[in-house]
């Protein structure tokens, strides 16, 4: 091999094929095995839920689709964080995916660039794309990594080795007028970027259509968590699924597929038709990004463990806060437009990236306000060794928690299949004091 | 007998031009939830323009009496005044609409000018407040009662203080005449009046002109300093009358996501709004026109109470409500 690479030791073809296919293989059937438990969990389980069964298969339908797309000449990008502006990539007609690895086995060979104490989720993305694992990775014509956290920081330097990468700093402190500005002219840098790479102008028609459609999808998705509030009619691992689904899914497709499922589950609230008896402990989980397919380990704990505890709201990037905030457009003209997509990527995001003088309010009030709203018996923080913006944020919520009189619990772990066990045990035990609380 | 027509066909025009814009309103109520506010307050400000323009021969009459009503309602609705029902903010807001039209962005003030002008009403304002001693005795009540009827020496100010309430036709001395009315445009009958005769014609024009200009690029523009608004910023000055004004802005600071649509969207660039922490928001500067209310994306975050009761709410304007 010619290339040189800077961070990636080479690896030859056979064993790269080799390794490919044995976590291929697997996870193909633990995707399988989860969707199966999650059918078995839930007595009753919403129909529309099918679709999105199918679609969670990482190795389907939606690669095909998109490799047909990309022999088309659709340009696809891949994005890391929820700070990626989905709303010009698809203004310049190219297919936004998000690119995060939930895989346990791939965490083992990005353990050989960078070390372990690093977060696993950086090592799972470098490992998949050392073995070309991740369909959507690797259909991906660029990256755009935000350079949230030190791990994807330096993740966004390690994969430049495969993968032309669009890196965009974001400032660490939200409110002052001189951050809003510099995201602004980032954001313009990278519909700059953008255009570029698909050779489409983003006109300001095509731009207003795109933030229409995500308009739409925020709606849907934002009636879906709605629907979570009352006694619950979905289990939380089938709403997480499907808010996770948009990470890769087409985004009409899956407006209407959850429109259908809103609609199911609206009726199933009218005939009291519950997932889970309703005095089931009602749960948040916070923390650390859950990717599917590997990395469902503890929502499935939760909803299968006896006493059961369903997972109401979280406040995770990869779920709840996706598609919360809808980008506000004051006027219509290019320059709005561009306020407003900078404002919703950077302002109302509560990712413990940032920081301020006042000790991040706005996150702790939207956790809050969850927990109020949701009405929240009790909250799971869940935290991958090496996250260290979480863990150290943790004993803040707990503080703030702890006045509310609201039971919080720390839980810690890893990409590993490993600690299964000693984690049911755990989070029963949580569980169960959550039902003596209920019951109470 | 020409000229009755051509009133009565003005009279009619206007009301067919209002039902018009009602009828507007209402179907842009139902689709676009984003503009349900702007739309009705349009429908106000139109509304009350010609009910000014009813009520004109009683303006010449009674000055005094209008300028109680119109302190009246800035102190117990805030600068309601302002966002609702005066005619020049109904002008600008229109030069604003024309320029959503064109697609032109507007420029915003760099936020420390937006304060200084802000400041300049107070002296404007405190300046006027002591004339009384300059121009007459301060001990004689006979000065005391011209000033307060804008009598004499200080007619001028009744020009001050309802210069913005001017329609752009009156019945009599505007600038351009024809068939009975005039044209005429806030606070250009006082520089007829007031300005030296060469100066006249040039005055009028540059104030047009640079008002109508400086409202196209920047919203609102003439708000920012305008003395008649300041009665209500002067009670919201001051932490012990905050209390009078109905009408208030407030905030649930836990439903706030601190997205930044509110600060944004303002049109007199208030960012109080954005940057208090929860309660009821008093800034002299807010004119409560509740664009930022209409924007707020959270459900319930942002309110206008009168008297402690919510009246318009922020919602999740993606969502169709449910009583609809």
């Amino acid at each position: 091999m010619v290339d040189k690479k800077k961070y990636v030791p080479e690896m030859t073809q056979k064993e790269i094929d080799e390794i490919r296919s044995s976590i291929k293989s697997a996870s193909k059937r633990i995707m399988a095995d989860y969707i199966e438990r999650m059918k078995k969990t839930s007595n009753n389980r919403p129909e529309a839920m099918s679709y999105f069964d199918d679609i969670a298969d990482l190795f389907g339908q939606r690669e095909r689709e998109l490799q047909a797309a990309k022999q088309d000449g659709t340009k696809i990008v891949g994005y890391f964080c929820n700070f990626a502006p989905i709303e010009l990539i698809m203004a310049a007609d190219a297919i936004p995916v998000r690119v995060n690895s939930g895989w346990y086995d791939t965490a083992k060979i990005g353990d050989r660039v960078v070390p372990v104490e690093v977060c696993p989720m950086v090592r799972s993305t470098i490992g998949a794309k050392m073995i070309g694992l991740s369909p959507y990775l690797e259909l991906s014509d660029a990256l755009i990594s935000v350079l949230t956290c030190d791990g994807m920081t330096k993740e966004s330097e390690i994969l430049s080795d495969f993968k032309p990468v669009f890196t965009m700093p974001i400032p660490r402190v939200k409110d002052s007028a001189h951050s809003l500005r510099f995201w602004n002219d980032e954001i313009k840098i990278a519909k700059d970027y953008i255009e570029r790479l698909t050779k489409n102008k983003i006109t300001r028609k095509k731009l207003k259509r795109s933030i229409e459609l995500i308009h739409k999808a925020t709606r849907t998705f934002r009636r879906l968590q709605e629907l979570r509030k009352g006694p619950p009619v979905i289990m939380g691992r089938d709403a997480m699924l499907v808010n996770q689904t948009f990470m890769w899914d087409d985004t009409k497709r899956w407006i209407e597929k959850t429109e259908a499922l809103c609609n199911e589950l609206d009726k199933r609230v009218q005939d009291k038709i519950y997932a889970c008896p309703p005095d089931t402990p009602r749960v948040m989980v916070t923390g650390t990004p859950m990717i599917w397919p590997d990395n469902w380990k503890l929502p499935s704990i939760v909803e299968e463990a006896s006493p059961q505890g369903v997972i109401v709201a979280d406040e995770l990037c990869s779920s709840d806060r996706l598609l919360n905030d809808p980008v506000g457009i004051d006027e219509w003209s290019m320059d709005d437009m561009f306020h407003g997509i900078s404002e919703r990527y950077l302002m109302s995001s509560t990712c413990p990236c940032f920081t301020s003088n006042d000790g991040n309010e706005d996150r702790i009030n939207w956790l809050l306000n969850k927990v109020k709203e949701w009405k929240v018996d009790g909250v799971i923080y869940y935290v991958v060794r090496g996250c260290m913006l979480y863990a150290m944020e943790y004993p803040r919520l707990k503080k703030v928690l702890d006045n509310l009189n609201l039971p919080i619990y720390y839980l810690d772990t890893e990409y590993t299949r490993e600690d299964v066990g000693q984690m049911k045990t755990r989070v029963e035990a949580f569980l169960e004091m959550l039902t003596a609380r209920v019951d109470l | 007998m020409a000229l009755e027509i051509l009133g009565s066909l003005l009279e009619v025009t206007v009301i067919a031009g209002l039902m018009i814009a009602g009828l507007l309103a209402v179907v842009i109520w139902i689709r676009n939830k984003t503009v349900r506010i702007t739309y009705l307050r349009t429908v106000v400000q139109i509304t009350s323009l010609v009910a000014i323009f009813a009520s004109l021969p009683l303006l010449a009459l009674w000055p005094s009496l209008v300028i109680a009503i119109v302190v009246f309602i800035t102190i117990f609705f805030g600068r309601f005044f302002c966002g609702w029902i005066c005619p020049f903010g109904l002008y600008m807001d229109i030069i604003t609409f024309v320029r959503k039209a064109m697609k032109i962005s507007y420029r915003n003030l760099p936020k420390r000018l937006n304060e200084a002008l802000h400041k300049l009403r107070y002296a404007i304002v405190a300046i006027i407040l002591l004339l009384p001693f300059f121009l007459g005795s301060p001990f004689d009540l006979e000065n005391w009662r011209s000033f307060f009827l804008f009598e004499y020496q200080y007619k001028p100010l009744m020009i001050v203080f309802l210069g913005p309430l001017e329609p752009l036709v009156i019945p009599w001395s505007g600038v351009i005449g024809y068939g009975g009315y005039s044209l005429s445009y806030p606070y250009v009958r006082g520089i007829t009046e007031y300005f030296p005769q060469y100066a006249i014609t040039i005055s009028i024009f540059l104030f047009v002109f640079l008002t109508i200009i400086s409202s196209f690029f920047v919203r609102r523009s003439w708000c920012r300093f305008c003395p008649t608004g300041v009665s209500i910023a002067a009670i919201d000055r001051f932490k012990r009358s905050r209390w009078i004004p109905l009408l208030h802005l407030h905030k649930t600071e836990e439903k706030c996501t601190k997205c930044g649509i509110c600060d944004r969207v303002c049109p007199l660039q208030v960012t109080e709004i954005y940057e208090q922490k929860g309660g009821e928001l008093t800034t002299s500067m807010c004119m409560l026109c509740m664009r930022c209310v209409e924007m707020c994306p959270e459900q319930g975050c942002l309110k206008v109470n009168v008297a402690g009761k919510s009246i318009v709410e922020s919602r999740n304007w993606l969502e169709p409500s449910r009583n609809e």
